[in-house]
């Protein structure tokens, strides 16, 4: 086991015992998808695959971007790159806040000591033409997880149901270790000393936060949001969604940045988002299309 | 007698959504009751229970069998079911086999409007087992869900997964199926205290076995009193009071099925940001209760309510104090960021902020109320540039971090932003008091500034939502107009602000020129909020009649409206009023009868013959001259008090003379004369109108 020396439940112990959970549950363990994406949802593993009938059942770990929530590395609690575990089961078992349940256990929390509660939280991402009910997960008042039942996707029904589960990593951890600042977070044991999430991050958020806020050109992002979208459309005319998708991604994080450098009005705000809904749409009903007509493969036993 | 049994209906949930809970409840309940008596089944008490996991009812003594019915089924008359040799017709078989019997075997039925065919049927009652599955479905079917959702491969929406349902009438499980779920007789414990299943031998245990050994308490009231007397107990621990919010309290009770309550702490040096910034982090964010000293100052403790009674409490108890501080230095650095800029300057950042869609940004709403509240304060005679000022800042503090993170202190802190940027006080109350009263009874602005911004916003909205044909229907009203008209109308007449509603209306009306109003747009929004006004009266116990008496005049200004109110109020107590009720409606049919428009105005003595109209127009004349200068004063309860005087000669004049005589001109001097009295009347209210 990798406890770190100072015998703290370390951050890359905190992933290994989620994914060997979740891998016990019948989970492939996927990989972060590799762009910029603004959660977990984005990755493919999740928005593609609530679409249509095949089941899945995934579990990843997804790096997250989230420009206006930097803070140059000032704020113990706020950062514009973080972490996500994500879990997608669809269909979403019956049991599955007591799947879930068992998994903070393996956290190390009883739920008997802790106050453990569901509470109400709808969620919608109008980006991603999506919405689904759930809960946030409060431990002693504190979100450690969204859960949500997908009801719709690219505008598209999700049927069946996928169940999904979204772990904050960093506020996770910091609970676990008893630490006021994500910065102070011990990552894992290095060689001569633990290393910890500021050791790896402080730099980048500091670094990131005065691109994201100061010197990310708003032309060439404005410029390269058009080029998305119009190569977006070009590839869901050629019947490629997975290529057609990563557009919507780069769009949308440049619309992110956009935000961040106050370059948008509120009222064009709006209208941004629309343009990046109406190709998620047309993504989602590419790429239904497209396991349509393959035979959606992953209905097949072996 | 029947023999009853109690019946319990348990639906076992997936946390369901707290501020939904008890209108869930409620209708659950009301639902089934209706479903029971619509199919004629006797029942006694209805018990509802309402948890975040679990909807249930319990019907006490519902009766196990309908009562039998005999029905009568109607067939063709007699005249048409027989030919003249006595054979029965196509139209009498026809029934018969319709029936399951032949024609012989059919009844006779007589009334007093011929002989028809028919047949009694005798309807054995249905045993209840067989009826409360299609009540429970049909109930379920009517639930007021906000958002329905389905879950796994299955078709099936409700408010949230269910997991079980539970089904008894006295001893015995009543099977079906619900949500593709089998009925049973187990019931399940608090999620974490007792997580197995319990089993319930009949209805009655349902509520004690929940509470032990479950660790739920069912019922939603008693969980709520619960939690309220804990509150006030752990306040008392930390030398406090509990500021306790109802809607709050609501929220926690569905948000637990076993509270226990604990107390926390955070830095006291959040304590210099206003009050409301940290109940709202508090009570909004954390759904906590906040906690005061003796002279109302907040503490720096809270209240948290955890579900479940820990074996270590103080892991609780220091995981939310864990929780608060970020909020609170999120809140603290969005105060600091927001005073980095005078209020005034967020002025241009209004433009990026669609009010409504046809209605323009919110600083186009802004450059209107300007105006309007300027007009407002000349009308009034009050500060002018004060009126414009409030306008101008109004609506600054929308664009704030702090009210972007937590609307509802929208005006609270535009109050705090403009002290910082040192504007005057009463221009900094008023940008608070511009949306009181916000809910039915809160209080009215108090500053002359604030009275006449409030005025203005709730002005502007209405001719402008009325401007685009929005007009409220029905429940709804998404832009709360009604809140508005009523508003306006409590902080006239509340308040006592002599306006006219017509010249306000219009001068919200020209804000609008752009939009090419219709010319009748004024009238159409003073009718609605006399609607409304109709309504304030009602529900202070004030009659329709006297409303419509006041109404019929159509007094534009509500003080006065208000004061004529009064007058009738006052007026129908005497002795006198329905005598002078009955009398004007009287004289108001003759003059309707006599065509109003050709009476003389003139009364001409020489013409008064009878000894009863020489008194009335005496009476009328000495009267007039003492209630006229009342009337003008507007002292409407003096002079209908006055009129009331007028009782006995009005009385003696109609006992004795005949106004519609055949001689023309004497008919015409008594009409006069009437049309007189009449318009006395008139001069406050249309008294006619009043029933006893």
């Amino acid at each position: 086991m990798t406890a770190s020396r100072q015998g703290v439940f370390s951050f890359q112990e905190l992933i290994s015992r989620l994914q060997a959970y979740w891998q016990s549950r019948g989970c492939i363990i996927e990989q972060p998808y590799d762009m910029e994406v603004g959660a977990g949802t984005f990755h493919p593993s999740t928005f593609l695959r609530a679409i249509g009938p095949e089941p899945w059942r995934a579990a990843y770990v997804q790096p997250s971007r989230r420009p206006t929530d930097g803070r140059y590395g000032d704020n113990p609690n706020r950062l514009q790159h973080y972490y996500q575990f994500q879990v997608i089961l669809k269909p979403s078992p019956e049991d599955i806040q007591d799947i879930y349940l068992n998994s903070l256990v393996k956290l190390g929390i009883d739920p008997l000591k802790h106050d453990i509660r569901f509470v109400e939280d709808d969620w919608e991402s109008p980006t991603l033409g999506a919405w689904g009910l759930g809960w946030e997960i409060w431990l002693d008042g504190m979100e450690i997880s969204q859960f949500t039942y997908f009801q719709q996707a690219g505008g598209l029904d999700c049927k069946p149901v996928s169940g999904e589960i979204t772990y904050g990593l960093e506020r996770i951890a910091m609970y676990l270790q008893g630490c006021e600042s994500v910065y102070d977070l011990i990552w894992g044991p290095g060689p001569d000393r633990d290393i910890t999430y500021g050791d790896i991050y402080h730099q980048n958020e500091v670094e990131m936060s005065a691109y994201n806020f100061e010197f990310a050109d708003t032309q060439s992002l404005f410029a390269w949001f058009d080029t998305c979208e119009r190569e977006c459309r070009k590839l869901i005319e050629k019947e490629l969604p997975l290529p057609a998708f990563e557009m919507v991604l780069k769009a949308s994080h440049a619309f992110n940045l956009l935000d961040a450098r106050h370059a948008i009005s509120v009222t064009e705000r709006q209208r941004f988002i629309l343009r990046v809904r109406d190709l998620s749409r047309l993504v989602a009903k590419a790429y239904y299309d497209k396991r349509e007509s393959l035979g959606f493969p992953l209905l097949k036993k072996q | 007698m029947t023999e009853s049994k109690d019946l319990l209906i348990e639906i076992g949930t997936e946390e369901l959504p707290p501020r939904a809970l008890p209108g869930l409840s409620g209708a659950f309940a009301d639902q089934m009751q209706k479903g029971i008596a619509d199919v004629g089944l006797t029942y006694g008490k209805i018990r509802r229970f309402a948890t975040p996991r679990r909807l249930a009812v319990i019907i006490e003594q519902l009766a196990a069998r309908q009562a039998d019915r005999t029905t009568e089924k109607r067939g063709p008359s007699v005249s048409a079911s027989f030919t003249d040799d006595g054979k029965p017709t196509k139209a009498a078989e026809g029934f018969a086999r319709s029936c399951g019997v032949t024609v012989e075997e059919l009844d006779r039925i007589k009334t007093d409007k011929g002989e028809w065919l028919g047949l009694q049927v005798h309807e054995p009652g249905k045993y209840t087992e067989e009826l409360i599955p299609a009540i429970a479905v049909q109930t379920l079917s009517r639930l007021p869900i906000p958002k329905r959702m389905r879950w796994g491969e299955s078709n099936i929406e409700f408010v949230r997964p269910v997991h079980w349902v539970v089904v008894l009438f006295g001893k015995d499980i009543v099977p079906f199926e619900l949500f593709g779920i089998k009925t049973g007789r187990k019931t399940h414990g608090h999620r974490f205290h007792h997580p197995g299943a319990i089993k319930l031998e009949n209805p009655s245990e349902y509520q004690h076995k929940l509470r032990d050994p479950g660790y739920v308490i069912a019922d939603f009231n008693e969980r709520r009193e619960q939690i309220r007397s804990q509150a006030l107990t752990v306040a008392k621990a930390c030398r406090g009071t509990v500021i306790i919010d109802e809607d709050l309290l609501d929220e926690i009770t569905g948000l637990v099925e076993w509270p226990v309550g604990l107390s926390g702490s955070f830095d006291k040096k959040y304590l210099s940001l206003p009050p409301e910034v940290l109940i709202a982090c508090m009570q909004n964010q954390q759904k906590y209760f906040p906690l005061q000293d003796a002279d109302g100052k907040l503490l720096n403790h809270f209240i948290a309510f955890s579900n479940i009674d820990s074996l270590d409490p103080e892991i609780v108890r220091a995981g939310n104090e864990r929780v608060i501080d970020p909020r609170l230095n999120d809140a603290a650095f969005f105060w600091q960021q927001d005073l980095r800029r005078p209020l005034a300057e967020y002025q241009h950042e209004l433009e990026g902020i669609v009010y409504q869609k046809q209605l323009g940004t919110l600083a186009e709403k802004t450059t209107r109320l300007e105006k309007l509240a300027g007009h407002l304060a000349t009308l009034l005679d009050q500060n002018i540039e004060h009126a414009r000022r409030a306008a101008t800042l109004s609506k600054c503090d929308l664009v704030t971090e702090m009210v972007g993170e937590f609307p509802a202190l929208q005006g609270i802190m535009g109050r705090y932003y403009a002290i910082e940027s040192n504007e005057l006080t009463d221009i900094a109350r008023s940008l608070e008091e511009q949306y009181f009263p916000r809910f039915s009874g809160d209080r009215l602005p108090e500053t002359e500034t604030g009275i006449v911004l409030s005025l203005s916003d709730k002005l502007d909205t209405l001719a402008g939502i009325f401007a685009i044909g929005q007009v409220p229907s029905g429940e709804k009203d998404p832009f709360g107009l009604r809140r508005a008209a009523i508003g306006i109308l409590r902080i006239i007449i509340e308040g006592k602000v002599d306006l006219d509603l017509v010249d306000c209306l219009t001068a919200a009306v020209d804000g609008y020129e752009h939009l090419k109003v219709s010319d009748d747009l004024v009238n159409q929004v003073f009718e609605y909020m006399m609607e409304r006004l109709r309504h304030y009266y009602l529900e202070q116990g004030i009659s329709m009649d006297i409303f419509e008496s006041v109404y019929a005049r159509r007094p534009t200004r509500p003080l006065d409206f208000h004061d004529r109110i009064q007058a009738v109020r006052n007026f129908i107590t005497l002795p006198e009023a329905e005598r002078l009720a009955a009398a004007n409606k009287r004289i108001s049919n003759i003059l309707k009868q006599a065509d109003d428009q050709k009476i003389e105005t003139e009364i001409r003595e020489e013409l008064l013959q009878e000894t009863a109209e020489r008194d009335l127009a005496a009476a009328l004349n000495r009267v007039s001259k003492i209630v006229m200068p009342m009337l003008n004063g507007n002292e409407y309860s003096n002079a209908l008090t006055e009129l009331a005087g007028l009782k006995a000669p009005v009385d003696a004049f109609f006992d004795e003379v005949m106004v519609m005589c055949d001689d023309e001109v004497l008919k015409t001097n008594r009409l006069a004369l009437l049309k007189d009295l009449n318009q006395l009347f008139l001069r406050t209210a249309d008294i006619s109108r009043l029933q006893n």
